[in-house]
């Protein structure tokens, strides 16, 4: 089981990509490794769909992007979370915790039954 | 700030697509290098890391369409993209294009001229407060329905009894000498009382309008003039209130300047505008002031009329005596109506026209984009074929065509400001033409005009691809289809079109032109050649009684006599062959009217026996005007020949007598003599004309008329010194009688000319779709031909039958082009002049004059279907 990185739940790319820009400004496959890293492998982000999601979240205002020079000496593209972005991140944080609060209920009383 | 982002992030992906285009390949490139990097260093061996990392992603290409996606404006960089490549294919067409946008800009230039003129000609609001309630009051006459002014009589009844109007103003235009500093000049003036500015709603920006004061007789004589008048005599706006203006030698103070672009009032044009001071009246007329009132509020159109006939009825029997036409009523109309009237007529002739030609360019557009269509039918099989959806496949000749118009819409505009710069200066006369000018409904119009053409000539690719796109593997090698057939069939209704359209501008026109010549061989009467004329208008002021004036007009031509090179020379009122206007009303005594009838007109001008010598008018029978002729003895009259042939058919008018001018009280006239035919009224008109000795007149205005074997020039300066000599003060106009017959075909030649290009255009435009389309048709059956000919078909029958069938549509559409013409017939009518809108020479003529070039249209195709060689022509299937 978890050898099958499991499919993301629809819309809960953004909330992860806005959780892995929290700590520093990433470029693309940082931010896909990221959260590979930080779901221990569990969730794998499809490379082809990051990009299509962070151009949605730069027209939403919640992340920008510039041009930096990275450790290795490379031009890369890097995403910074905007202040829009922190607000957005929180309540999408609370959004999740109601609900799979709700869903894990739902899940106890089925199998405690 | 989110709209804020989006917009920015929408926009930078429209503006700097290339940009982000390259930007997405360095960052998808970025990520494939460190996903490759990634997996090198788990050990994997670099060449299989940088491809596995490749896979990962997923294709390149998909991925950045996907992010484009994401930027949403993917809809509108699509149109981008599309309207991109139908520049381009419009530019590997270049002839097509450039004819297009020649034909396209030529129609919407012609198109957006009229409108121009028409809105402001005909439908503009007039620039008063309220015009709606603007009325002009007239003597309206039953008997012919024409409008006349009003007589002091009326006006001033008017002025006591009305009950419609919130205030009633009078105007009456003239002409006046100008004079004090400079070369005393001829201006036009409209004695005005306070009324008339009032009800207009026009105030002076400078000073105060007239006063009703002012119009007393006893008032100093007072002025308003115009800003034109004020900086160029007057020293500007502000300095010209308080200074003296003399017309024809009274000193008038000007108490007030009109607004800056008021040369006209109430359809007058006039750069003074003196107080009226009305006299009492002896009789019902003359008739010389125009009246204009503001209804008042509530009161409606009806009522007014009720009230003016009410007043008509009230003064019919107090001036019975001098007036017996009891059908003339006072009656008001529209003041817009009477000002813009009779223009109306020559601007919709104009329009209905240019419609036409805009109609035509429209439909031969479209016959060039159908055949441009077909020859691109590989190509829009290739895109299909390639998944190009039937939107955007239709959406392709829309933005073609649009790009068309957009450009002959540009240059279109470009025309129109042109011509509408010539046309103001070209027809001054008119009403409101000053007025004309492009604005932004004008730029509205056209671009509305050049989006409806765009939508028109799209149409039918638009359908012809769309009817591809639904069988999208048809190999594109021209071989008859059912789509070709009906794209023929479509064509071949639009060049029926073209030739029905054409048949009535062309009918138009050559009847205009026959009309014209009619015209220009009409006999004025006179032998123009070498006569000059010198026009001079005595003020009031310095020739205050009719002795004065005669003295001034004797003496004028006694001197004028001892001039060097001079023929003959006399004075005259009126000059053919369009005078003043001077009419009179007269009643035979042996045969008067039928009481309450109007009485006769005549167009009635004042001479000296020198005159008719001087324009080569003989007496035909009785006796020229002698010194006998004085103001003591009753009057007599010379009349022409076609006065004496309309009232005494077949008998002599000499001896005859009228009572003159409806003046009962009066002495009879006595006609003493009659003389040749001359023409004052207009060429058009009949040569009516009546003639009073200068020592009977009581004329202020005259001309000198003489027959000089010099230069013109160097005779009109002796004449002018002539003048100057008598009276310095004098402004004088010269002219020739030359001259004056050329402008009086001018107006006739002019609406030929423009009625002849726009024919001319249409005929072109229709011979090039015949071209256009029996080329086509020869390409299409290309390989029957071949056929035909291998079988042994002589050439000359292939040629016949493609003539043949390219005349079968010139035929259908000079038919029903035949019935359309004979919906123009009845308007047509008023503008000819000698012959008949209904003309059969004429008609047959332009029938077989449209089919001639039909024939040779579908010639130039039909041999090169002629010198088809078979084999080849199979072959090439």
């Amino acid at each position: 089981m978890v050898s099958e990185p499991a499919d993301l739940l629809q819309g809960s790319l953004e909330l992860l990509v806005l959780k892995a820009l929290s700590l520093e400004p990433m470029h693309g496959w940082g931010i896909g490794q990221r959260i590979d890293q930080m779901s221990r492998g569990v969730l794998h982000v499809a490379q082809g769909s990051l990009y299509p999601a962070l151009q949605r979240m730069l027209r939403k205002g919640w992340i920008r992007s510039e041009w930096r020079i990275t450790e290795n000496n490379r031009r890369a593209r890097y995403y910074i979370l905007t202040s829009a972005g922190r607000h957005e991140r929180e309540s999408q944080i609370a959004a999740w915790r109601r609900a799979s609060g709700a869903i894990n209920g739902i899940l106890a009383f089925e199998s405690s039954k | 700030m989110t709209w804020f982002s989006d917009l920015r992030e929408r926009a930078g992906a429209l503006l700097y697509s290339r940009r982000r285009d390259r930007e997405m390949a360095e960052e998808m490139e970025f990520h494939i290098e460190r996903e490759a990097e990634e997996r090198a260093r788990r050990g994997a061996d670099p060449r299989e890391a940088r491809r596995a990392a490749r896979a990962a992603l997923g294709s390149v290409e998909a991925v950045k369409e996907a992010v484009r996606d994401a930027t949403g404006v993917r809809p509108l960089q699509d149109l981008a993209g599309d309207f991109r490549y139908a520049l381009r294919s419009l530019r590997r067409d270049p002839i097509y294009t450039a004819a297009a946008i020649a034909v396209l800009s030529v129609g919407l230039g012609a198109g957006t001229t009229v409108f121009t003129v028409a809105d402001a000609v005909l439908f503009s609001e007039l620039p008063y407060p309220e015009p709606d309630r603007l009325l002009r009051v007239g003597q309206l006459y039953q008997q012919n329905d024409t409008v006349w002014q009003l007589s002091t009589v009326d006006a001033q009844a008017i002025l006591e009894q009305q009950r419609s109007f919130e205030v009633f103003g009078l105007v009456s235009r003239s002409e006046a000498a100008l004079s004090g500093a400079g070369t005393p000049v001829t201006i036009s003036v409209g004695r005005v009382t306070s009324g008339f500015l009032q009800a207009l709603g026009v105030e002076a920006a400078v000073g105060r309008g007239i006063a009703a004061a002012d119009e007393s007789l006893e008032a100093p004589p007072v002025a308003v003039v115009s800003h034109t008048l004020a900086e160029q005599r007057l020293g500007g706006g502000a300095a010209a209130v308080g200074r003296s203006l003399t017309l024809d030698g009274v000193s008038h103070v000007v108490v007030g300047v009109l607004p800056p672009g008021t040369d006209r009032l109430g359809g007058i044009r006039a750069s003074a505008w003196p107080a009226l001071q009305l006299r009492p009246p002896q009789r019902r007329g003359p008739f010389w002031l125009r009246g204009i009132g503001r209804l008042r509020e509530g009161v409606s159109f009806e009522s007014a009329t009720a009230d003016m006939a009410a007043i008509s009825e009230r003064i019919f029997p107090l001036w019975a005596s001098s007036f017996q036409d009891r059908t003339a009523r006072l009656a008001p109309v529209l003041l817009r109506d009477s000002i813009v009237g009779g223009a109306a007529r020559s601007v919709g002739l104009f329009a209905a026209a240019v419609m036409l030609v805009l109609l035509v360019t429209v439909v031969n557009v479209t016959t060039l984009s159908l055949a441009r269509a077909s020859a691109r039918e590989p190509e829009l099989a290739l895109r299909v074929t390639l998944g190009a959806g039937r939107v955007r496949l239709a959406r392709l000749p829309l933005l073609e065509g649009l790009a068309l118009v957009g450009a002959a819409g540009v240059l279109g505009l470009s025309i129109a400001a042109f011509a509408i710069r010539s046309l103001v200066r070209l027809a001054p006369s008119l009403p409101r033409v000053d007025e004309v000018g492009l604005d932004g409904r004008i730029v509205g119009f056209a671009m509305a005009a050049a989006l409806v053409s765009g939508v028109l000539i799209s149409v039918s690719p638009i359908l012809a691809s769309l009817r591809r796109s639904k069988a999208p593997s048809r190999q594109g090698d021209g071989r008859r289809t059912g789509a070709d057939r009906r794209t023929t069939a479509l064509r071949s209704a639009l060049v029926v079109a073209e030739f029905a359209l054409a048949l009535p501008l062309l009918l138009g026109a050559s009847l205009l032109f026959r009309s014209f010549l009619e015209l220009s061989r009409v006999d004025s009467g006179f032998d123009p050649a070498g006569v000059v004329a010198v026009s001079v208008s005595l003020p009031q002021a310095r020739y205050p009684d009719d002795p004065d004036r005669q003295r001034f007009w004797r003496e004028l031509e006694l001197r004028s006599q001892g001039t060097a090179g001079l023929s003959a020379v006399g004075i005259a009122t009126e000059l053919p062959p369009e005078g003043n206007g001077s009419i009179n009303n007269f009643n035979l005594i042996d045969r008067p009217v039928a009481p309450g009838v109007a009485e006769h007109l005549v167009p009635w001008s004042v001479a000296t026996p020198g005159y008719f010598e001087a324009i080569g008018v003989r007496l035909l029978e009785g006796r020229m005007f002698s010194e006998a002729d004085s103001g003591d003895v009753p009057p007599v009259v010379l009349v022409s020949r076609t006065w004496a042939q309309r009232y005494y058919p077949g008998e002599s008018a000499v001896g005859r007598q009228m009572i003159e001018g409806g003046c009962t009280t009066c002495p009879p006239t006595t006609v003493v003599g009659v003389v040749g035919d001359v023409k004052y009224a207009g060429l058009t008109e009949s040569a009516d004309a009546v003639y009073s000795p200068i020592a009977q007149s009581q004329s202020r205005s005259a001309s000198l008329v003489a027959r000089t074997r010099d230069v013109p020039a160097a005779t009109l300066r002796r004449l002018r010194d002539v003048v100057a000599g008598l009276d310095p003060e004098l402004p004088v106009e010269e002219d020739t009688l030359v001259a004056r017959l050329d402008r009086a075909l001018e107006g006739p030649g002019r609406s030929t000319a423009v009625a002849a290009s726009f024919a001319v255009a249409a005929v072109i435009l229709a011979a090039l779709a015949i071209f256009g389309l029996m080329s086509y048709t020869v390409r299409q059956r290309q390989r029957e031909i071949g056929v035909r000919i291998a079988l042994g078909a002589r050439p000359s029958a292939i040629a016949r039958m493609i003539v043949g069938r390219g005349m079968r549509y010139a035929t259908i559409g000079t038919a029903v082009g035949l019935g359309l013409a004979s919906l123009e017939v009845r308007f047509l009518e008023s503008f000819l002049f000698g012959v008949s809108a209904t003309d059969a020479l004429t008609t047959a003529a332009v029938s077989f004059g449209l089919l001639l070039v039909a024939a040779l249209a579908s010639w130039l195709p039909a041999l090169g279907a002629s010198r088809i060689h078979p084999v080849e022509a199979i072959a090439a299937e």
